[in-house]
C-alpha cells in the first residue's frame, strides 16, 4: 500500500492506495481532522449558527453562511424579501468566483507544471479572486467570514452606487477572465479560433492523452435545483433521500442519495449548457470535462453577476423581522463551490439542539468499496500515476477541512 | 536574501490564509518573502518534508490553534512539529484569533490554546510572539506586521502581545454609524443604513480592538458599515455567545464602551437621549426606482 | 469635591431661599425681588447669578437632583444587598422629605406640574441626569446581581419612584395618619417584592 498526503486542499488528506499489476485497484480517502463546528453549535442560540457557520471553511465559508441562514428561515417558515435573495446571490456568486479562480491558479496550474506545463504567474489571477472579496466586501462588510445574511435577509442596504462599483468590480473579473482564461465561447469546438489558458490545458491534456482519464460515475445531483441527472437525463432529486453513513476510515462520513453515490459541483450544475454537452459527448465525465465545466462556470457566474446586480433595487426591504424563533426544523441546500452543501437544524426553546453539515466532498470523497467505490475513488481506478491520480482528485476541487468540519 | 517564513496550520478554518491572499501587497512582499511552506501558496518544501526540516527561519507564522495530542500536519503530530519549528524562528506570529487566544475551535475542545495564551490568560512567556488576532485577521495586519519584521523592525505590542498600532483603535472608531452612536439612536431592524447596532444587535465595536473601520476591508467597506453587528473577532472573549443581541440589565447595555465609567456613559446617554434630532430619525437619504428604466 | 467658591456658596444660598418661598408662597407667586429682599440683596446683584427666574427654576431642579443623586450615590457604593439599599433610598426619600420638604415639593409641584418652564434647556433627562443615572446604576447592578427582574428601566423606574412620590403627595394633603418613617419598611418590601427576580 501506498500512502500519499493530498496537500493544499484547506489541509490534507491521506491517500492510500492499492495496486494490482501496476494500477490503481482502490483508493482509501482519509481526512484527520475534526473540530466539531455542529457540537459548537449545540445549545447555542438560533441566531448564532450564522456567526459559527462560515468558520468551517476559508475558502467556502460564505456558503456556509447562506446556508446556515437559510436553514433558519426554513425553521422558522419566513422568506426572506427579494431584494435580500439578489443579494444573497451576488456575494455566494461571488464566493464561486474566487474559490474557481484560485482552485484554477494555486491547485490545478502549479501541479500541470509539474507535469511539464508552463510556468503560470498567479499574481494576477489572485488579485482577481480578491476583487471577487472586494464585491462581497460591498454588501458584506468583509470578506472572509461576514455574517450579513441573518434570519430575516441581509443586514446592509446598499446604495446605486455602491451597486455600480460593484459592477466596475464584476467587469475587471471579467476582462481578466476573458483575456487569460477563455474567450467568450459557448460551444466547444476545440476550442478553434479562440485561445486562453483553458485551450492550453487542453492541448497539454490531449497530447497526453489525460483528457478522458477520471471517469467517475456519470451521475450527479444539483440539490438546490432539485435534480438529479442521469445520463444527461434530469430527474428530480428530494433533499430528504440524502444521508450519510460511517466511511470506516479517518472523520469523514460518506454522503448518499437514495444509498448510492453521486457527483456534485460545477459539472454537475453546468452539465446541460451547450459547451460543457459537447466536451461530455467526447471525454464523458473525465478530468478535461470537469475541469472545464469549473472554469466555464466563471463565465456563466459573472454574467449572472451581472443580471443580478441590475435587479437590486435601493428601493425595497433588505430584511423582514421575524419573531424570536422558539421551535422548529429546518434544512436548506446551498450550491457551494463544490457543489451542494446541506445545513440542517434543529431548534427547542430558541436553542440550536441538533446541527448537520453535509458538504459537496463528502459526496465527491465518500469512501466506498472496491466494488461500489465512491466517484473520486472510481474516477482514479485503473491509472498507474500517482500524479496523474492526484490530478484526477483535485479536479474535484476537495476541500479538507469541509469535510469533516 | 530572503526572508525565510513557513505559515504552519494548527486547528484552523483556512480563513487566515485566504485574507492573507487579499493583501495588496502581496506580490511585493512576496520578493521580500520567501514561504518555506504556506498552506495555499506554492513552496519549496511539502507538509511531509516539515518532518525533517531543521533549518533557522525568521518567521513562523501560526495560523489555527495549538492542540497537544492528535492532530497530525502530514504524518507527523503538528505539536511536535510546532515545539520545534519555534525554537528555529526569530519570530512567532499568531494569525487569526484561533492563534492567538484559541479561538472559536476551543468552544469544542477546551484544551485547545494559542500560542502564548488561553483566551486572555497568557500561558508561554515568549519574547517574539506577535499575536494578530481576528476572525479572521486583515489582510494588512498580517502582511504589514510581516513586512516589517523583514525590514528588522518590531511592532510596540499591547498587553495581549498585539500590535498596539492596530489594536489601540476600537473598532467602533471611523464608523459611519458614530452619529447615531453618541444621540443613542439605535437601528431599529437590520436591513437599514441608519441606527446604531450597539443597542439592540449586539454590536461589539466598542469595546473590541482592531482598525477595521480605519482601513476597512476588502478596501471597500466593514461589517458594521454594512449594518453587521461587530462580534468581538480580535479579542480573547470570542466567540461570546448571543451575538446578535445587545445583553443589557433593565435596559442598560451590560458592556460599557472601553473605558468609559459607567456613570459617565449613563449621563451622556441619559442627556443624549433627551433630545430628539429629526435629521438622525428620518431616513439617510430617499430611496429612487434604481436603474430600470436602462434595461428598457 | 473641591471647596465651594464664595459666589457658588452665594448660589446655593440663593437657592434654598427661592426653593423655601416657593413652597410656602407658591412658584408662580414669588417673583425674583421677593427673593431678593428675603436675602437682602439688590436684585440687579441676584440677576448676576440667575438672569432670570426660568433660569433659576432650571438650575433648582438641577439642584436638587444632585443632592438626591449624590445620596443614592453613597448608597450605590455601599457593598449590601438591592434589598436593603431600597430600603436606604426609600429612607433617603422620606429623610429629605421630612427635613427638606420644599426640595421634593418643588420636584413634584413645580417639575413635574410645570413643564412647559422647562421646555428649552431641561429636555428629558437633562436637568434630572445626576439623579437618575444614579437609579439607572441601582437597577443595572439589581439585575446584573440576578436580584432584581429584567425589565424596561422605565417601567422598573415608575413603579419605584411613582411610589414614592404618591406617599409623599399623601403626606402633603394631609390624608396619612402616621409620619411618613412609619411606611418606610412595608413601602421598601413592596417595592422589592415587585422587582425581585423571579427565582
Ligand atoms: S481565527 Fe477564524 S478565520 Fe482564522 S482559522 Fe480560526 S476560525 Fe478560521
Ligand atoms: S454600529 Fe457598532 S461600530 Fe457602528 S457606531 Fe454603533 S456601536 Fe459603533
Amino acid at each position: 500500500m501506498r500512502v500519499d498526503i493530498l496537500q493544499k486542499i484547506e489541509g490534507e488528506a491521506f491517500l492510500r492506495y492499492r495496486f494490482k499489476k501496476g494500477r490503481i485497484e482502490h483508493v482509501k480517502i482519509e481526512f484527520p481532522h475534526y473540530r466539531g463546528v455542529e457540537e459548537i453549535m449545540r445549545g447555542r442560540p438560533a441566531e448564532d449558527a450564522v456567526a459559527i457557520a462560515p468558520r468551517v471553511c476559508g475558502i467556502c465559508g460564505h456558503s456556509h453562511l447562506i446556508a446556515a441562514a437559510e436553514a433558519l428561515e426554513n425553521a422558522a417558515g419566513v422568506t426572506p424579501p427579494l431584494k435580500a435573495r439578489y443579494i444573497r446571490n451576488v456575494t455566494l456568486g461571488c464566493e464561486l468566483i474566487q474559490n474557481h479562480i484560485k482552485w484554477l491558479y494555486l491547485v490545478i496550474l502549479p501541479l500541470l507544471k509539474r507535469m511539464g506545463f508552463r510556468e503560470v504567474p498567479f499574481f494576477e489571477a489572485i488579485d482577481k479572486s480578491a476583487t471577487a472579496g472586494k464585491i462581497i466586501a460591498i454588501f458584506g462588510g468583509q470578506y472572509p467570514h461576514t455574517s450579513y445574511a441573518v434570519l430575516g435577509g441581509v443586514c446592509s442596504d446598499p446604495t446605486l452606487l455602491e451597486i455600480q462599483k460593484a459592477k466596475l468590480f464584476a467587469k475587471e473579473i471579467e476582462d481578466f477572465f476573458h483575456s487569460e482564461v477563455m474567450e467568450e465561447i459557448e460551444r466547444f469546438s476545440e476550442f478553434k479560433d479562440s485561445r486562453g489558458i483553458l485551450k492550453e490545458i487542453y492541448i497539454f491534456l490531449k497530447h497526453k492523452e489525460l483528457l478522458d482519464i477520471g471517469r467517475a460515475h456519470d451521475r450527479f445531483l444539483n440539490l438546490r435545483e432539485g435534480t438529479k441527472i442521469l445520463g444527461l437525463k434530469r430527474v428530480s432529486a428530494k433533499l430528504r433521500y440524502v444521508s450519510t453513513a460511517p466511511s470506516g476510515i479517518g472523520y469523514a462520513k460518506n454522503a448518499l442519495y437514495k444509498g448510492k453515490y453521486f457527483e456534485v459541483g460545477p459539472l454537475a450544475r453546468r452539465i446541460h449548457t451547450p459547451f460543457v454537452k459537447d466536451l461530455h459527448r467526447r471525454y464523458k465525465d473525465g478530468l478535461f470535462t470537469r475541469i472545464a465545466a469549473r472554469v466555464y462556470e466563471i463565465k456563466i457566474l459573472l454574467s449572472q453577476l451581472k443580471e443580478t446586480l441590475k435587479k437590486i433595487e435601493p428601493q425595497g426591504d433588505s430584511f423582514v423581522k421575524t419573531d424570536s424563533l422558539a421551535e422548529g426544523t429546518g434544512e436548506a441546500v446551498v450550491e457551494a463551490p463544490r457543489g451542494s452543501l446541506i445545513h440542517r437544524v434543529k431548534i427547542k426553546k430558541g436553542k440550536i439542539e441538533r446541527y448537520e453539515i453535509i458538504t459537496p466532498t463528502q459526496f465527491n470523497l465518500s469512501n466506498g468499496t472496491s466494488l461500489n467505490p465512491g466517484p473520486a475513488q472510481k474516477a482514479v481506478i485503473g491509472l498507474r500515476d500517482r500524479s496523474e491520480a492526484e490530478l484526477v482528485f483535485r479536479s474535484f476541487d476537495i476541500c479538507s477541512v469541509c469535510t469533516t468540519h | 536574501m530572503k526572508t525565510k517564513a513557513l505559515w504552519l496550520q494548527g486547528v484552523s478554518c483556512n480563513g487566515n490564509s485566504h485574507s492573507f491572499l487579499n493583501y495588496e501587497g502581496l506580490r511585493e512582499l512576496l520578493s521580500k518573502v520567501e514561504f518555506l511552506y504556506h498552506p495555499l501558496l506554492p513552496s519549496r518544501l511539502r507538509i511531509e518534508d516539515l518532518a525533517d526540516f531543521t533549518e533557522d527561519i525568521d518567521i513562523l507564522v501560526i495560523e489555527g490553534a495549538i492542540k497537544k495530542e492528535g492532530f497530525l500536519r502530514g504524518k507527523k503530530e503538528f505539536f511536535r512539529l510546532f515545539q520545534k519549528l519555534k525554537k528555529k524562528a526569530k519570530y512567532i506570529v499568531a494569525v487569526g484569533n484561533c492563534a492567538s487566544f484559541g479561538g472559536v475551535f476551543k468552544e469544542y475542545e477546551a484544551d485547545l490554546t494559542g500560542v502564548g495564551y488561553s483566551k486572555g490568560e497568557k500561558i508561554a512567556d515568549f519574547e517574539n510572539l506577535i499575536n494578530v488576532p481576528g476572525c479572521p485577521a486583515h489582510p494588512e495586519w498580517i502582511g504589514s506586521v510581516l513586512s516589517l519584521l523583514c525590514e528588522g523592525c518590531e511592532p510596540e505590542l499591547d498587553e495581549l502581545s498585539r500590535p498596539a498600532e492596530i489594536y489601540s483603535y476600537t473598532v467602533h472608531a471611523g464608523c459611519l454609524r458614530n452619529e447615531y452612536f453618541e444621540w443613542k439612536v439605535d437601528s431599529a431592524t437590520f436591513g437599514s443604513k441608519e441606527g446604531c447596532l450597539f443597542y439592540q444587535q449586539g454590536c461589539q465595536a466598542p469595546y473590541t480592538g482592531g482598525n477595521c473601520n480605519k482601513i476597512l476591508w476588502n478596501g471597500v467597506s466593514s461589517k458594521t458599515r454594512a449594518g453587521m453587528p461587530c462580534i468581538g473577532c480580535t479579542e480573547p472573549g470570542f466567540p461570546s455567545r448571543d451575538l446578535f443581541k445587545t445583553k443589557t440589565y433593565m435596559g442598560i447595555p451590560a458592556r460599557m464602551p472601553k473605558g468609559v465609567p459607567k456613570r459617565a456613559y449613563l449621563t451622556l446617554t441619559g442627556v443624549a437621549k433627551s433630545f430628539k434630532i429629526d435629521r438622525l430619525n428620518n431616513p439617510l437619504m430617499p430611496k429612487g426606482p434604481g436603474c430600470e428604466k436602462e434595461e428598457s | 469635591m473641591s471647596k465651594p467658591t464664595k459666589k457658588e456658596q452665594r448660589k446655593i444660598e440663593i437657592m434654598d431661599t427661592a426653593l423655601r418661598l416657593f413652597s410656602k408662597e407658591g412658584f408662580f407667586a414669588v417673583t425674583i425681588a421677593d427673593i431678593a429682599k428675603e436675602l437682602n440683596m439688590s436684585v440687579g446683584n441676584l440677576y448676576n447669578y440667575f438672569s432670570s427666574k426660568e433660569a433659576l427654576a432650571k438650575e433648582l431642579i438641577f439642584y436638587i437632583s444632585k443632592i438626591l443623586g449624590t445620596k443614592i450615590r453613597e448608597i450605590n457604593m455601599m457593598d449590601i444587598k438591592t434589598k436593603e439599599k431600597i430600603e436606604k433610598i426609600v429612607e433617603v426619600y422620606f429623610n429629605t422629605a421630612i427635613e427638606r420638604p420644599e426640595l421634593i415639593d418643588y420636584f413634584l409641584r413645580v417639575y413635574l406640574s410645570h413643564k412647559e418652564i422647562f421646555k428649552e434647556g431641561c429636555e428629558g433627562m437633562i436637568c434630572v441626569s445626576p439623579f437618575v443615572t444614579e437609579i439607572m446604576i441601582f437597577f443595572e447592578e439589581g439585575v446584573r446581581n440576578s436580584e432584581l427582574r429584567d425589565q424596561d428601566f422605565f417601567t422598573a423606574f415608575g413603579l419605584f419612584m411613582g411610589y414614592l412620590g404618591g406617599m409623599v403627595y399623601l403626606k402633603g394633603e394631609g390624608m396619612l395618619p402616621n409620619d411618613l418613617k412609619f411606611y418606610t419598611r412595608s413601602i421598601s418590601e413592596n417595592i422589592y417584592r415587585a422587582l425581585k427576580s423571579e427565582d
